[in-house]
């Protein structure tokens, strides 16, 4: 079968992050040579915009405070604001000879963080900073996420996540403990549960109500890409052979087995993206094979065959909102566009 | 792809860390560098990326092993690694109280990590003048000259040559294969203590003559038979040249409770029981052995068996074919902590097939 990929873009470098804005109708890659590629979500996409965002590399590319743009954290310790319509950026602030590991934006449109070290600065819409001195972690971050009302901020760190109230003058943090390295972050879309993936490869998460936790192990790899399911029935995990999809609805995951997708084939998932409005979720693999799997237990689709484009693995997933069209980056620096039309019309060619 | 060697520099304040690092980056190799220090800011050292970065030393539960990584490691050079641009190499200087084995599993127990970058030599660099005194009062001087590939004898130009004799068997009587190189202001050919790969068991199993070397002076010596029952340090015979055998020998200098010990045997072993009492050994000496290597022969196979490992964390791989008329001698060292000679040689002897 060939690849269903409707249009492709092969840039000169890898591409080291995928992202789409909140409104989720522009996309942004950055590159490994520090500069970033806009989209627009669409198959409208021709020309990517390109722009300079660091000297070195982005570390950190996300969703902007500001439900249109993006925001950028570099090893140059510039943290960026690009309007992708624009094709511009922002000096949001700049720290001399610090890495910018993490960077958030608050979806309500009030806050930004982001860290230097062991230091998170929240700056307001202003951008001002929010307290008299930076927050601190116990050890470098793992990640920094705001909750899904903006209202409040994790911090994933050594043996645990810190979690401050942004409408709280204070800067006393709220800290859920469990031993590892705690590295990505996932809020549950309703804000009451959080879970982490951890340097031994393995969940662990926390019902905030009454901290309640839970634990998935068995993983062969780190969970580097992780996304709640329409509805949020399920959350789809990589790392693994198969997309590992941990059930949420009707209470929580404990002592329900998850439910798995894909075939098992001696390849690892490497991204996952759940679509934002159907029961399904596209899955790439570190061979490069991409594929949509419904989570009704039909049988999953291959859209992109391993090795079809490059043999790299799949860096970056993301869907637009609309969810008809869904962005897919190699690692080696391609970057492919597929439709629900070209999928169905690579299918009839099959069939 | 490629992995980029990363050599790690270690030893106390003051020895010569920032002076090595200097001249490796401004000879004119042509190569492209990347610093990991421990606090940015250090003067003179230019023409090279630096990342300064706090020691992080993790634990981390995997599967059965429980080790140590260098959360600090992992996140900076995945960060370096994204660069499209990429190093030659990288090199982390470690603060003097560092213990270099966190350092080394990260290369190993962290999987993302490994793909990209494997890690080449740990270079302690030593103040010739004040190491007498560093081993006296601190546990990290004697770690970090256990875990090292090549030991620079540095400032060996302040002190006189009886002095550097007896420096020399300190460091021995702890790490007895470890390279020593006697410099004045780490001075030093690039090509000796760069792209070495002394963790690299294709470049254990080259080096395979040097294992014999050491071995050179034990292949007539059995300590019970020399001694008797009984003997200690003072029942009057020269112990002089005993000190490079690596045993607990109350040493002028420092009495070390890291030491180093080889064991040699020309039966093959046995697969299956050499493989329950290694593993038997790193889960329960694990913390003490600090490094240790092998190059192994199995009753039933053709091949070498080449192993490697800190601590818990073992690699290994049958490597190259014995030769047709090349006698085959096991060989197994090991640089640790309270290690019972006696015990060791025992269960080793047992494994013969």
């Amino acid at each position: 079968m060939n690849s269903a990929v409707y249009r492709q873009w092969k840039f000169d470098a890898p591409i080291v992050s995928l992202c789409a804005n909140r409104n989720g109708d522009w996309v942004a890659a950055a590159l490994g040579d520090g500069t970033a590629r806009l989209f627009p979500a669409s198959d409208e996409a021709i020309e990517p915009k390109i722009i300079q965002l660091h000297d070195g590399v982005s570390l950190s590319l996300q969703p902007d405070a500001d439900a249109h743009a993006f925001l950028s954290g570099g090893d140059d310790g510039k943290i960026l604001i690009i309007d992708p319509a624009v094709g511009e950026t922002v000096l949001l602030a700049e720290h001399k000879n610090q890495w910018i590991d993490h960077v958030a934006g608050s979806a309500d449109g009030k806050y930004r963080a982001y860290n230097t070290g062991k230091k998170i600065h929240v700056l307001d819409e202003e951008g001002k900073a929010k307290y008299d001195a930076p927050l601190t972690s116990p050890s470098n971050p793992g990640a920094l996420v705001f909750s899904p009302n903006g209202k409040r901020l994790a911090a994933s760190h050594y043996n645990g996540v810190s979690l401050w109230w942004m409408n709280a003058k204070d800067k006393s943090a709220t800290v859920l403990a469990w031993k590892g390295s705690h590295l990505d972050v996932i809020w549950s879309p309703d804000g009451k549960l959080l879970l982490t993936s951890m340097q031994d490869c393995a969940l662990h998460g926390w019902q905030l109500s009454d901290s309640k936790e839970m634990r998935m192990q068995g993983y062969a790899a780190k969970i580097r890409s992780m996304g709640f399911t329409a509805r949020a029935k399920y959350l789809a995990t990589s790392g693994a052979e198969q997309v590992i999809c941990w059930p949420f609805s009707g209470g929580g995951p404990w002592g329900k087995p998850p439910l798995t997708l894909g075939g098992t084939d001696n390849r690892l998932v490497t991204q996952v993206a759940p679509h934002p409005k159907d029961e399904m979720v596209a899955a790439g693999y570190d061979d490069g094979m991409i594929i949509m799997a419904p989570l009704d237990g039909r049988m999953e689709v291959m859209i992109n065959p391993p090795s079809a484009i490059d043999k790299s693995p799949i860096k970056g997933l993301v869907w637009n909102a609309a969810g008809d069209t869904l962005f897919a980056a190699t690692e080696s620096g391609t970057l492919m566009l597929f439709t629900l039309d070209s999928v169905r019309k690579a299918l009839v060619h099959t069939n | 792809m490629t992995q980029i060697p990363v050599t790690v520099l270690t030893g106390y304040l003051g020895a010569g860390k920032t002076t090595l690092l200097n001249r490796i980056l401004s000879e004119p190799h042509g190569k492209k560098y990347a610093v990991i220090v421990n606090e940015y800011g250090e003067e003179g050292i230019d023409g090279a990326l630096v990342v300064g970065a706090d020691e992080e030393v993790f634990e981390m539960n995997n599967g059965c092993i429980c080790c140590t990584v260098r959360g600090d490691l992992i996140r900076v050079i995945s960060g370096l690694m994204k660069r499209a641009a990429n190093f030659d190499g990288i090199l982390v200087e470690t603060t003097g109280l560092a213990d270099p084995g966190p350092v080394a599993q990260t290369f190993f127990a962290d999987e993302e990590i490994a793909a990209k970058a494997k890690i080449d030599s740990i270079v302690t660099v030593v103040d010739a003048k004040h190491l007498p005194l560093r081993l006296k009062d601190s546990k990290e001087a004697e770690e970090q000259i256990a875990f090292a590939d090549i030991i620079l004898l540095n400032k060996a130009d302040l002190v006189s040559a009886d002095e550097l004799a007896e420096i020399e068997r300190a460091i021995r009587a702890i790490n007895r294969y470890a390279k020593i190189i006697r410099t004045t202001k780490c001075q030093v050919p690039l090509d000796q203590i760069l792209g070495l790969g002394s963790f690299d068991l294709n470049e254990i199993l080259k080096r395979e003559p040097d294992f014999l070397k050491t071995e050179e002076e034990h292949d007539h010596h059995d300590h019970e038979h020399h001694h008797g029952p009984g003997c200690g340090h003072d029942c009057g015979h020269d112990h002089h040249e005993h000190h490079d055998h690596g045993h607990h020998h109350a040493n002028e200098i420092h009495d070390s409770e890291i030491s180093s010990l080889s064991l040699v045997t020309e039966q093959a072993l046995d697969g299956a029981k050499f493989e329950e009492w290694l593993g038997d050994l790193r889960a329960n000496k694990g913390q003490d052995l600090l490094r240790y290597k092998g190059i192994i022969d199995i009753k039933g196979s053709d091949r070498r068996l080449v192993i490697q490992g800190v601590h818990m964390m073992m690699d290994g791989t049958n490597l190259g074919h014995w030769k047709e008329d090349e006698k085959r001698v096991s060989r197994l060292v090991f640089i640790g902590r309270h290690l019972d000679e006696k015990t060791l040689r025992e269960g080793f002897a047992r494994c013969a097939a």
